[in-house]
C-alpha cells in the first residue's frame, strides 16, 4: 500500500502555445496568466485569455489586450460554467491551456473531453500550491486543499494515506485509511504538499 | 470428469472454501522457475497447457456457483463494483456474445444458447437462469448486458476501448480483485492503470506489452499469469474494503500459517472484441491454501524457493511483509534443495 | 501470427460495372458468419493454378448481418493478381478460404461526429460504416470523389443512406479546406481511397489544426505479416530453408521440423531472440530497441524477416 513513486502521477507541461492550433483559448484560475506564448502562433489564429479575478464587480466582458481577447470571471465556477457553453459550439482546430492548481486544470481537462477534445488537443500546466485533493476509496467523500501525508477524511473521518495514484477522471488522488492492518497505528503527520 | 459444484462454500466470515484433490491438482501454478521476476509472459490462449484449466476461453470449475453468489453479495452492498462508460455498449455486447457461445459450447450440460436471429434464449442450468432476449436491445434483459453476463462467471473482467494508439479501461465487474480499484481507475490508460506496480515500469514491460495488445487480433486471444497471497480464502481483496481485510494480515501464527495463507493466482486472458474492437481483459482469480499446495511435492518446493528469494520491492508491494517470513519458515523443511523440473506442472497425478 | 480460417461459399457475383464486381459469401457448413465490427476487413487465401495470393476486401455488408459476407473488388487493370482471379476465376458455388475479420479502421467509439472522405473503390469500408451509424447518435457527413462516369454507379450503392449527410463529387469544384476548418469539436476524420488523395486530406487537416488521434486512415500494409521470399540458414544444422512469402520466418522454420523457443509470436515477449551471424534482418517487433535493431545482430524471428535475400542464424 505504501509505495512511492507511481507512475500515475501526472506530468504537467510548462505553458507554451502550440503551434499547430488553429485557435487558442488560455484559461487560468488566478488573475495573472502568462504573457509569454512562447513561439509565436499561426499569424492569424485568435488568442483569448480567461482568468478568474475574485471580486464581486467582475462581468465577463471582454477586452482587448494586445494580440489576445481577454475575459475575467468572478470565480472558477463563473469560467466553467461558461467554458461548458463556449465549447458547445467551437471547432477543431481549437486549443485550451489551463493554468493553475490541480483540481482546476483537471476540471477544464474534464470539460475538454465532455466535448470530445483528446490529448493533444489541451494542455496542463499546474500552477500555484501543491494542495491535493483527496478522495477517500472507502466512503468516496473528497476532501480538499490537503497538505500532509495523512489527512482525516471529511466523510468518515479516517486517517488516510494520501497516495500518488491520481485519477483524471476522479480529479483527486486517493485516500486509503492508514491503520487499517493495526487499528490506531498511525504515522507521523508531515507537510507534504505546501 | 463431471463437475460437482460446491454451491454452500463461503470466501468471508467463515470461509469454508476448500479446493478438492482434483482442484489443487489443476490448479495453475504460476512459478515455471525456482525465481520470480516480471516478463511479459503472455501466449497465446489456446487449448492445452501444464493444467486443464487453460482448457477453454473461460475456464467453469466447483467453485463456480459459490463464486457467482458471492459476486452478487459484493455488488448488493456496492453496486458501483460494475460500472461500463456509455460509449462501450457495442463492447458489452459483444462480451455477452463472446461468453454465452464459449460456455454453451465448453460445458454444453450446463449452458445453452440458442439463436433465432437476433432472439437469443440463455439457460444457465447451475444458477437455474433462463431468459429470452433481443441481441443489441437494451430493454430487452434484466441488467446490462455486460452486467448481465459477468454476473454469471467467475473471476473480474475489465472493458478495453482502444484510440489514440492506447488503451483504456473503461468499464469492468471487479468484485474479486487484487487491491485495485474500478471506480477510481475507470477511464485510465493502460500505463496509469499499472502506475502502481513497481519495477516493471522500468523493465518496459508495458511499453511491450501495450504495444502487443493494440495489434491483438480477433479470433487470437492470449493469456498470462499474475500472483500474490491473500489471508484467508477472500476474492474480495479490494481497497474499498481493505479496514476489513487488512487485520487479517496480523493473525497469522506458525501454527496457522498453512491453512490461513493462501496463493493466489490471476489467469489473465485477452480478447479482441469483433464488433466494437475493444478488448475484453478476464482476470480469473484462483486460490489455494499452503497446505494444499503442500501436498505436491514439487510445488512445496519450488513456493519455498520463490518466496525466500523474492525481491523486497516485490515482496512490498503484493503486501507479503508481515507474514512471508512464516511462510518460508513454514515450507523450508520440506525442501531439500534438489533439482525440480522445469515447468509448473505437478508431476503427479494423485495426492 | 495465422489465426482461424473460415471456409466461404460464393452465393452470388453481381457486376457492379466493367471493374467492379460485389461477391455474396456464406458459410460452407451453412452457420452464422462471425461477427465483425464497422471498417473490418477479411484477407482471402486465394490459390490460382501456379500461385497464391492473399488479398484483403473491406466487408460492406451491414455488421448485423450474420447470414451472409459481402465485399466488393475493383479488377486492377493490366494485372495478373488476386483481383484478376476473383473477377474472371471464382464462380457462385466456389469455396473460398479467407482469415476471421480483422479491423484495422475501426470507427471512434468517443466521436461526436464522423467525417468520411473517400475515392473511388475506397467508398468500401465507410459502407458497413454508414449500415452502423443509422442505430447511432453521433453525426456523419459524407464526401465521395470519383470518375463522371462512375457517378451512377456510387450513387446507387448509396442509395440506402440518408441523401442530405451524402455528397458525391464527380468533377466538380470541392473546397476541402472550408469543409475541414467548421467542423464540431470532438469530429473524427477518415479516409480511404488513392494514396494522393489521402495525403491531401490528412495535410489539409493538419493545418487547420487537426490532432494526430482524430485521423484515420486505411492502410491494408501494416495487417501484412508476409513479405518477400528469402533463404534462412541455420547455422548449427546448416538447414536451408526457403522462407515464402505468406508465412513467417518462425512459421518457415518450424516447417522444417525445428522448434525454436517462442512464446507471443507477435514480437513482445523477448522469447524467440535469435542472433544473426550474416545477412540484414528487416525488425518489425516491439521487443529490441534501437540500439539493437541498429546492430543487426538480433532478430525476432516470430515477425521480423530478411532485407538480404540470405540470412544466416544462430540456431
Ligand atoms: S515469440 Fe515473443 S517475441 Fe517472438
Amino acid at each position: 500500500m505504501l509505495v512511492s513513486g507511481i507512475v500515475s502521477r501526472p506530468k504537467y507541461e510548462p505553458f507554451a502555445l502550440d503551434p499547430s492550433g488553429r485557435s487558442h483559448l488560455i484559461v487560468a484560475d488566478h488573475p495573472a496568466p502568462p504573457g509569454d506564448f512562447g513561439p509565436t502562433p499561426a499569424s492569424n489564429a485568435p488568442i483569448e485569455i480567461w482568468c478568474v479575478c475574485t471580486n464581486p464587480r467582475t462581468t465577463a466582458e471582454a477586452s482587448q489586450n494586445g494580440r489576445a481577447v481577454s475575459r475575467s470571471f468572478r470565480s472558477t465556477a463563473h469560467l466553467l460554467d461558461q467554458l461548458d457553453k463556449r465549447l458547445a459550439r467551437e471547432l477543431v482546430g481549437l486549443r485550451i491551456y489551463a493554468v493553475g492548481i490541480e483540481s482546476f486544470v483537471w476540471d477544464v481537462a474534464r470539460l475538454a473531453r465532455k466535448f470530445g477534445m483528446e490529448k493533444g488537443e489541451y494542455r496542463l500546466t499546474h500552477k500555484g500550491s501543491e494542495r491535493r485533493r483527496v478522495y477517500c476509496i472507502h466512503c468516496r467523500a473528497y476532501t480538499e486543499d490537503v497538505t500532509t501525508n495523512i489527512v482525516s477524511c471529511s466523510g468518515c473521518g479516517a486517517s488516510l494515506l494520501v497516495r500518488d495514484h491520481y485519477s483524471r477522471r476522479l480529479a483527486a488522488f486517493m485516500g486509503v485509511q492508514v491503520d487499517a492492518e493495526v487499528p490506531g497505528d498511525v504515522p507521523a503527520i508531515e507537510e507534504a504538499f505546501p | 470428469m463431471t463437475l460437482a459444484f460446491k454451491p454452500a462454500e463461503t470466501f468471508r466470515k467463515d470461509f469454508t472454501y476448500r479446493n478438492s484433490e482434483a482442484g489443487i491438482l489443476r490448479f495453475p501454478f504460476p512459478f515455471a522457475e525456482d525465481t520470480y521476476m516480471y516478463s511479459v509472459n503472455i501466449e497465446p490462449h489456446l487449448p492445452g497447457g501444464p493444467s486443464p484449466a487453460y482448457d477453454h476461453a473461460f475456464d467453469v470449475d466447483e467453485h463456480y456457483v459459490a463464486e457467482c453468489k458471492e459476486r452478487a453479495i459484493v455488488l448488493a452492498e456496492d453496486p458501483n463494483r460494475c460500472k461500463v462508460l456509455p460509449h462501450m455498449t457495442e463492447a458489452q455486447w459483444d462480451t455477452l456474445e463472446l461468453i454465452m457461445e464459449s460456455f454453451a459450447k465448453d460445458y454444453p450440460e450446463h449452458f445453452s444458447l440458442q439463436k433465432n436471429g437476433t432472439r437469443w434464449s440463455w439457460e444457465n442450468r447451475p444458477l437455474g437462469l433462463k431468459d429470452s432476449f433481443t441481441f443489441g436491445d437494451l430493454s430487452s434483459l434484466p441488467y446490462e448486458p455486460f452486467e448481465y453476463i459477468t454476473r454469471q462467471a467467475q473471476g473480474d473482467f475489465t472493458l478495453q476501448d482502444q484510440r489514440d494508439n492506447n488503451l483504456f479501461v473503461d468499464g469492468g465487474m471487479v468484485t474479486t480483485q487484487a487491491d485495485w480499484s474500478l471506480e477510481f481507475d475507470i477511464g485510465m490508460t493502460f500505463h496509469e492503470w499499472h502506475g502502481p506496480v513497481p519495477l516493471a515500469h522500468q523493465l518496459g514491460v508495458f511499453d511491450r506489452a501495450l504495444k502487443f495488445l493494440l495489434r491483438l487480433q480477433y479470433g487470437q486471444p492470449v493469456r498470462r499469469l499474475n500472483w500474490t497471497m491473500t489471508i484467508n480464502p477472500r476474492l474480495d481483496t479490494s481497497p474499498e474494503n481493505y479496514p476489513v481485510w487488512g487485520p487479517d494480515r496480523n493473525t497469522v501464527t506458525p501454527e496457522n500459517v498453512a491453512q490461513k495463507v493462501h496463493l493466489r493466482v490471476e489467469l489473465q486472458t485477452l480478447f479482441r472484441l469483433p464488433r466494437s474492437n475493444a478488448i475484453l481483459f478476464g482476470i480469473r482469480c484462483y486460490l489455494a491454501s499452503v497446505a494444499e499446495l503442500a501436498r505436491v511435492e514439487k510445488w512445496r518446493k519450488r513456493l519455498h524457493r520463490v518466496l525466500r528469494d523474492l525481491p523486497p520491492e516485490l515482496e512490498d508491494y503484493k503486501g507479503l511483509t508481515r507474514y512471508r517470513k512464516l511462510v518460508v519458515d513454514y515450507l523450508a523443511p520440506f525442501d531439500d534443495g534438489a533439482p525440480l523440473s522445469r515447468g509448473p506442472q505437478p508431476d503427479q497425478t494423485i495426492l | 501470427m495465422s489465426g482461424p480460417k473460415l471456409n466461404l461459399r460464393v452465393r452470388s457475383i453481381e457486376p457492379l460495372s466493367p471493374l467492379l464486381k460485389r461477391f455474396e459469401l456464406e458459410m460452407a457448413d451453412g452457420g452464422e458468419v462471425p461477427p465483425f465490427g464497422p471498417g473490418a476487413h477479411l484477407r482471402f487465401n486465394l490459390q490460382g493454378d501456379h500461385q497464391r495470393w492473399k488479398n484483403a476486401y473491406s466487408l460492406v455488408t451491414p455488421p448485423t448481418e450474420r447470414r451472409r459476407y459481402a465485399v466488393i473488388v475493383r479488377r486492377v487493370e493490366h494485372s495478373r493478381g488476386g483481383s484478376a482471379f476473383m473477377h474472371e476465376t471464382v464462380k457462385p458455388g466456389q469455396i473460398l478460404e479467407a482469415s476471421v475479420p480483422a479491423n484495422l479502421f475501426p470507427v471512434s467509439q468517443i466521436a461526436r461526429k464522423h467525417l468520411l472522405i473517400s475515392g473511388g473503390i475506397g467508398i468500401t469500408p465507410f459502407l458497413s460504416y454508414l449500415a452502423a451509424f443509422k442505430s447511432k447518435a453521433a453525426g456523419y457527413e459524407l464526401h465521395h470523389f470519383c470518375r463522371a462516369k462512375e457517378a451512377e454507379i456510387f450513387g446507387h450503392l448509396l442509395r440506402d443512406h440518408e441523401s442530405s449527410r451524402i455528397h458525391i463529387h464527380a468533377g466538380t469544384e470541392f473546397n476541402l479546406s472550408s469543409v475541414l476548418s467548421s467542423q464540431p469539436l470532438g469530429t473524427h476524420l477518415y479516409t480511404c481511397g488513392p494514396e494522393g488523395l489521402m495525403d491531401l486530406v490528412l495535410d489539409t487537416a493538419r493545418t487547420h489544426g487537426w490532432p494526430a488521434s482524430k485521423l484515420h486512415s486505411e492502410s491494408f500494409g501494416s495487417a501484412h505479416m508476409g513479405g518477400a521470399p528469402f533463404i534462412a540458414i541455420l547455422k548449427r544444422s546448416g538447414a536451408e530453408i526457403a522462407v515464402r512469402e505468406d508465412q513467417t520466418l518462425l512459421e518457415a522454420i518450424e516447417e522444417a521440423g525445428f522448434e525454436p523457443t517462442n512464446l507471443c509470436r507477435g514480437g513482445a515477449c523477448g522469447e524467440c531472440l535469435t542472433r544473426v551471424l550474416e545477412g540484414e534482418p528487416e525488425h518489425r517487433d516491439h521487443y529490441l530497441d534501437e540500439g539493437e535493431r541498429a546492430s543487426n545482430c538480433s532478430i525476432m524471428i516470430c515477425v521480423s524477416r530478411a532485407k538480404t535475400n540470405r540470412i544466416v542464424l544462430d540456431l
